[in-house]
């Protein structure tokens, strides 16, 4: 931990804050005079009242300093009400910031421990700072008032308070860092043994079934040690408060009386005696108390928290979406590879530096990575889709949608006319430098308007692919380019949605949630229309129609799924990633959503299936499963891959053990009628040389083609 | 079966470290009392002083009071603080290695949210105790003995502190009734934001993918201005009430004060004894501090009652037994368990022989998860008895027990380690081949590689769907080994031909022994050597999946899924 320019940055920070509330810093001050005032008083009141009134036989003029003192801790408890305000317009804000930080983070980094974060650490900020605050402040004015007085009653006592006091502030302040790190090493201390005891209690179960509760014991016995241990020496380092506080507010009181002598020589009278220690014992001592205190502990405290608030997103979304990291463990944000992995990796597994080492996916036999096959194919693809295809966004409802409300009007069509629609070149990417890639060397053309299914064993890295492409995480090598706009960019953001499994819901009306991705608010007759085709029409008249508020917890799972799909049908992106967007939906219901989208004028579509019919629905599927990954049609790829027809025969739940694939599942005259001469050996050998380069571009498209618009 | 290892609350009244809290309260009563005879020696100075009569002597009093109270101080703070942590730590081990003595149960009673704000939060509270009554004796005896020290220098002072003090407690009083709606309507908004965002946590990848992140930040901080202004009438209303506490103490200190300087003007007091009177009146003030005491006290009571709680929940107790060789055989014997007045197991007799496979199938709340808990000792059985080749289980020893019974959930635990520590957390001692063969047979081997550090990535790093956290699971299962595993549901997350993968390699495994399989699919139920079907917490038959299949009811069980539909035997 770079201890000091964290703590630079952090005190830089702190100032440009203050200075930034200066008008709010004034005012405190002013209604902290009033203090000031009545420190003054505590001291110089009682002095006067002796020395004029009760000593001189006048009581009545020792009364009415008395009174006057009275009156003086009223005016001041008159102050310390505004004081308050004072304080409440310098940490409220704080806290508005950092509520905003939290949140900001939160959304930014789906980092759940935001949500602690917003309910704890914030409010221990602010519970902290105004701590500070107060007792910091009160120390400032409560010694100038009591150094007023001492001056006022005799300039000499000053002598004889001013040093030991000064000498106890440096000593505090010399011990002050040291203090702090014993309070921030006890704090983390106490926070890993929340956070390990947080994994014990919830594993009990497991725990006990492994045998392993002396292991368990030994562990959390050593973080509960280590507690101890910090807290043991957070203890003895507090003599050193001690120390400062005996300094400085004590050796004073020994100090004038002995020098008792030698000022009552001087002229100092009786009073002005019994006022200085007054100051000494009923100003200076408590309010240095406070100070040492609250200094030592809420300071470390604060920069602690503080640090942990506004600390600095990830720097690279590289694995931002699905990694979440958790504090405790301080792991530092995954860098976003761009290279390969390096040859510095352990070598336990060959297979990780091996595979990446090969070159970016050697050309096929064909020339495939080529676009124009894509767009050849794309011709011949669906005689709906075919004359939407160029055009792409622009020609979707022309009527409805004014083309300055679109994020990137009118610019994306211009180089896309002839792109694919999605492009993948030789793509790869892992979760870290030692890690064997999830996606290796893939290399993916698809035609503005296809239909393309996404198969595999769960685990194997369809998420990922769906994450690539919507920009979710940044691919180590190679490039993704939707209709010939690289991503990331604002451009191909704006091109594509993203359903994922888990439906984004929230509290607020169904307008709302179904206009979320539409910068103006939908039209009613669109936003029916919509519903009416992806199936939410039920629902949406069930809740009382668009303006109807939603509690997403009340909702089902198939509900919220449909409130999502209706929500990325409404958008303006050609490209639609359906990742497993519809699994909580019954199969004539994800039929109704997915062909709604295959509908949706100049769409692309890529469902990452949950189902098989998915994958039949689909003009082309694209199936992962590690090494053997293949391409083609459901037919084809049915008819050539072993492994598509255990996942196949695995989806239709017959024990593979004991049946046979259940070929020919698609229609195998018309497989046979298209497929061309030597494309099946094709995609056999694609499949047996799986090893080396993951995936392979699609087959000659042309077999695909008549096959692709089932629906 | 099971007894009461600890009787509750045997932490004694002084926790444990007697001497240091006996200690401490010394130094703590020590320090009043020379804080109470300070005013008294300081205003005998002063009038020494003043009369210009030798008064070194009592100067150097003074100084030595001083100094005592300085160190005095400074041992309070060690003996506080160590004490507090020591106490605080004793509290944590004991109850932790209770917690896992009970096991399960303990989760099941109380909640694991519950349990660790138990463990660390109550702890925590509960180890101020000592420390709070070893002060309790010096804040009693400060302001106590400060208004007799008053009364001592005249009663009359001792008379007006005393009829002033209760404005003060009706004072402090209206500050702790103000507060409460506000913090309420404060928590409120909070509440709203913190939901909102949780919304959009969910849903990031959805929001990320569009680029609507700024748009959504700005809608969930939409109700922040209301979180200012609740904010600040928090802050207002605090002001006012301290605005009036902050008053009254001086008030009573001025009001002794006057008091005493019209003694004072009748040559009733010396000069020294006002001042001993002023800084009487303050230490009087201190009864604050005693109610503070008061309440930390109780609230470290409240605490260690909340402690007692786990601390009288039974611990399991382990025969001295070890087991014979065998096949593992398992066997059950009239078992019964309750949940509640429930009997979920009722009578259950079942023999698995050695090495065989069964499937326990059943609707769901039919007791499967149950029965898999109670056939490896997770949980203790009402009524009957289950052995293992022969032997009882709650007879073995803890150590003999758990080696040969291994786990797989539907949802494991995962303690927050390395990838490697998960699942080798059943090994006495690191085995990376063991590891990596038990990955591989639950064809985990190949997600992990692609973790960010392999086997070395902590899990709460790693990017974990369900079906991969059960892999990992199942992975822990097959490194632990033993001659009975238990798979409660272990599989239902994965996919159909990852489950068919791994179940053909339990079921064929070379390694033997005996397996309970959970299962909801009929394709892993087809797998096992027999199927026993619960019902109603009873067996309602065994046999061969296939035999079974003919009755109706028994494919009921199925449901209506996508199992159902053309899952019999093929």
């Amino acid at each position: 931990m770079s201890d000091g320019s964290a703590h630079g940055g952090m005190y830089g920070r702190g100032l440009r804050y203050l200075r930034a509330r200066w008008r709010v810093l004034v005012r405190l001050g002013g209604w902290s005079v009033l203090e000031t005032g009545q420190t003054f008083l505590t001291g110089y009141a009682p002095a006067r009242a002796l020395d004029e009134g009760f000593l001189a036989g006048r009581p009545g003029v020792g009364l009415g300093w008395l009174g006057v003192a009275g009156i003086g801790v009223l005016v001041g408890a008159f102050g310390t009400v505004r004081v308050y305000a004072g304080v409440a317009a310098l940490v409220e804000p704080l806290r508005d910031v950092l509520v905003g930080r939290v949140v900001e983070r939160g959304v930014r980094e789906a980092d759940a421990g935001a949500l602690s974060g917003l309910t704890q650490q914030v409010e221990i900020a602010r519970d902290t700072f105004a701590g500070l605050v107060m007792v910091s402040r009160s120390f400032v004015f409560t010694a100038v008032g009591a150094v007023v007085g001492l001056a006022s009653l005799d300039p000499r006592l000053l002598l004889v308070v001013l040093p030991p006091l000064a000498a106890g502030l440096g000593l505090f302040a010399a011990t002050l860092r040291p203090l702090a790190r014993r309070q921030e090493e006890f704090l983390v201390a106490d926070e890993a043994l929340a956070d390990g005891l947080g994994r014990v209690c919830p594993g009990l179960r497991d725990i006990t079934a492994a045998g392993a509760e002396a292991r368990v014991a030994g562990d959390t016995g050593r973080l509960v040690d280590t507690e101890q241990r910090a807290a043991y020496s957070l203890a003895r380092w507090s003599v050193l408060r001690v120390a400062s506080l005996a300094l400085g507010g004590q050796l004073p009181i020994v100090l004038l009386l002995a020098c008792a002598p030698w000022l009552l020589a001087r002229g100092v009278t009786t009073g002005a005696l019994v006022g200085a220690l007054a100051y000494v014992t009923q100003s200076l001592l408590p309010a240095l108390r406070n100070l040492v205190h609250g200094l030592g502990t809420s300071g470390s405290r604060l920069v602690v928290v503080l640090r942990r608030l506004v600390r600095e997103p990830a720097t690279a979304p590289a694995a931002g979406g699905q990694v979440v990291r958790r504090e405790p463990h301080g792991a530092p944000p995954l860098p976003s590879r761009t290279g390969t992995p390096g040859p510095d990796d352990d070598g336990t597994y060959p297979a990780a530096p091996g595979m990446a080492a090969h070159p970016p996916a050697p050309a096929l036999p064909g020339d495939r990575t080529d676009a124009q096959p894509a767009d050849r194919h794309a011709g011949a693809a669906g005689h709906r889709l075919t004359p939407h295809t160029p055009a792409g966004p622009t020609d979707h409802g022309p009527g409805t949608r004014p083309a300055g409300a679109d994020a990137r009007p009118g610019t994306a069509p211009r180089p896309a006319d002839r792109a694919p629609a999605l492009s993948l070149t030789a793509v790869s990417f892992a979760y870290g430098p030692a890690a064997t890639p999830v996606v290796d060397h893939l290399d993916l053309a698809l035609p503005a308007g296809a239909h393309l299914a996404v198969v595999g064993p769960s685990g194997i890295g369809k998420s990922t692919l769906t994450a690539l492409v919507a920009g979710l995480l940044r691919p180590t090598g190679g490039s993704i380019r939707l209709c010939g706009h690289p991503v990331p960019s604002p451009d191909a953001a704006a091109l594509r949605v993203l359903i994922p499994q888990e439906a984004y819901v929230h509290t607020g009306t169904l307008a709302e949630n179904l206009g979320h991705l539409r910068m103006d608010p939908v039209p009613e007759p669109e936003l029916l229309a919509a519903a009416e085709a992806v199936g939410l029409a039920p629902l949406l008249e069930a809740l009382g129609g668009p303006q109807a508020s939603v509690d997403p917890a009340a909702l089902s799972a198939g509900e919220r799924q449909l409130v999502a799909l209706t929500r990325a049908y409404l958008s303006y992106a050609p490209l639609v990633l359906l990742d497993e967007a519809t699994c909580h939906l019954d199969p004539p219901a994800e039929e109704r959503a997915e062909r709604a989208f295959a509908n949706r004028p100049g769409t692309t579509l890529v469902v990452v299936a949950h189902r098989i019919s998915s994958a039949r629905r689909a003009g082309r599927v694209l199936l992962m499963d590690g090494s053997r990954t293949a391409y083609g049609t459901h037919d084809e790829l049915v008819r050539d891959s072993p492994a598509y027809r255990e996942l196949v025969g695995g989806w239709s739940a017959v024990p593979p053990k004991r049946s046979e694939p259940a070929l020919p599942l698609g229609d195998p005259d018309r497989v046979d009628a298209v497929a061309g001469p030597g494309l099946a050996g094709d995609r056999g050998h694609v499949v047996a040389h799986g090893p080396v380069r993951q995936a392979q571009v699609p087959g000659d498209l042309r077999d695909g083609g008549p096959l692709g618009r089932e629906g | 079966m099971t007894t009461r290892t600890s009787p509750p609350a045997p932490h004694g009244l002084l926790g444990p470290a007697p001497a240091r809290c006996v200690l401490l309260c010394l130094a703590s009563t020590a320090a009043t009392g020379a804080g109470l005879l300070l005013p008294a020696a300081l205003g005998r100075t002063l009038d020494l002083l003043l009369a210009q009569a030798p008064a070194t002597r009592w100067v150097l009093w003074c100084a030595g009071l001083v100094l005592l109270l300085a160190l005095l101080d400074a041992a309070e703070t060690v003996l506080g603080g160590t004490l507090d942590a020591r106490t605080t730590a004793w509290l944590r081990r004991r109850l932790t290695a209770h917690v896992l003595a009970v096991g399960p149960r303990a989760t099941a009673r109380f909640g694991p949210g519950d349990l660790v704000a138990r463990l660390v939060g109550n702890a925590a509270q509960a180890g101020t105790a000592p420390t709070a009554r070893a002060a309790l004796l010096a804040a009693l005896a400060g302001p106590v003995g400060a208004v007799v020290a008053l009364g001592l220098v005249s009663p009359w002072l001792a008379a007006v502190f005393l009829a002033g003090a209760p404005v003060l407690a009706l004072l402090l009083r209206a500050f702790a009734r103000d507060t409460r709606e506000c913090v309420t309507r404060y928590q409120e908004v909070q509440g709203r934001i913190a939901q909102a965002l949780s919304e959009a946590v969910g849903g990031h990848r959805t929001i990320r993918a569009a680029g609507t992140e700024d748009r959504e930040t700005a809608r969930i901080l939409r109700p922040l201005p209301e979180l200012s202004e609740a904010g600040h009438r928090m802050w207002r209303v605090q002001g006012r009430a301290s605005g009036q506490s902050v008053a009254v103490a001086p008030l009573l200190q001025l009001g002794v004060l006057a008091v005493a300087g019209v003694l004072l003007a009748r040559h009733r007091i010396t000069v020294g004894e006002v001042l001993a009177a002023s800084r009487y009146a303050v230490l009087a003030t201190g009864v604050g501090v005693l109610v503070g005491q008061l309440s930390g006290l109780a609230r470290a009571r409240a605490a260690a009652g909340r402690l007692d709680e786990v601390l009288a929940e039974p611990a399991v107790r382990h025969g001295e037994r070890g087991l014979p060789p065998g096949p593992g055989r398992l066997e059950l014997r009239g078992v019964t368990a309750l949940r509640g007045a429930r009997a979920v197991l009722d009578g259950v007799d079942l023999v698995v022989p050695g090495g065989t496979t069964l499937a326990v199938v059943g609707r769901s709340g039919a007791g499967k998860s149950l029965l898999a808990a109670v056939a490896g000792r997770l949980v203790e059985p009402d009524a009957g008895e289950v052995l293992l080749d022969g032997v009882p289980l709650r007879e073995l020893a803890h150590d003999e027990l758990r080696r040969s019974i291994g786990y797989a959930f539907e949802r494991p635990a995962l303690l927050g380690g390395t990838v490697e520590e998960e699942i080798g957390l059943a090994l006495p001692s690191p085995a990376p081949a063991r590891v990596r063969e038990a990955a591989r047979t639950a064809r985990a081997d190949d997600f992990v590689r692609r973790l960010p550090s392999g086997y070395d990535t902590l899990v709460a790093d790693a990017p974990r769907s369900g079906g991969e956290s059960q892999r990992l699971g199942l992975a822990r299962a097959f490194a632990h080994g033993g001659r009975l595993l238990i798979l409660d549901d272990a599989l239902s997350s994965l996919d159909t031909v990852t489950e068919a993968r791994i179940a053909d390699a339990l079921v064929s495994g070379g390694a033997g022994g005996t397996r309970l399989l959970v299962a909801h699919r009929t394709a892993t139920a087809a797998r096992a050597d027999a199927v026993a079907w619960l019902d109603g917490g009873r067996v309602r038959a065994v046999g061969p999946h296939e035999e079974l299949w003919r009755l109706p009811e028994y494919r009921a069980v199925f449901g209506g899924g996508e199992d159902a539909a053309d899952g019999g035997p093929a």
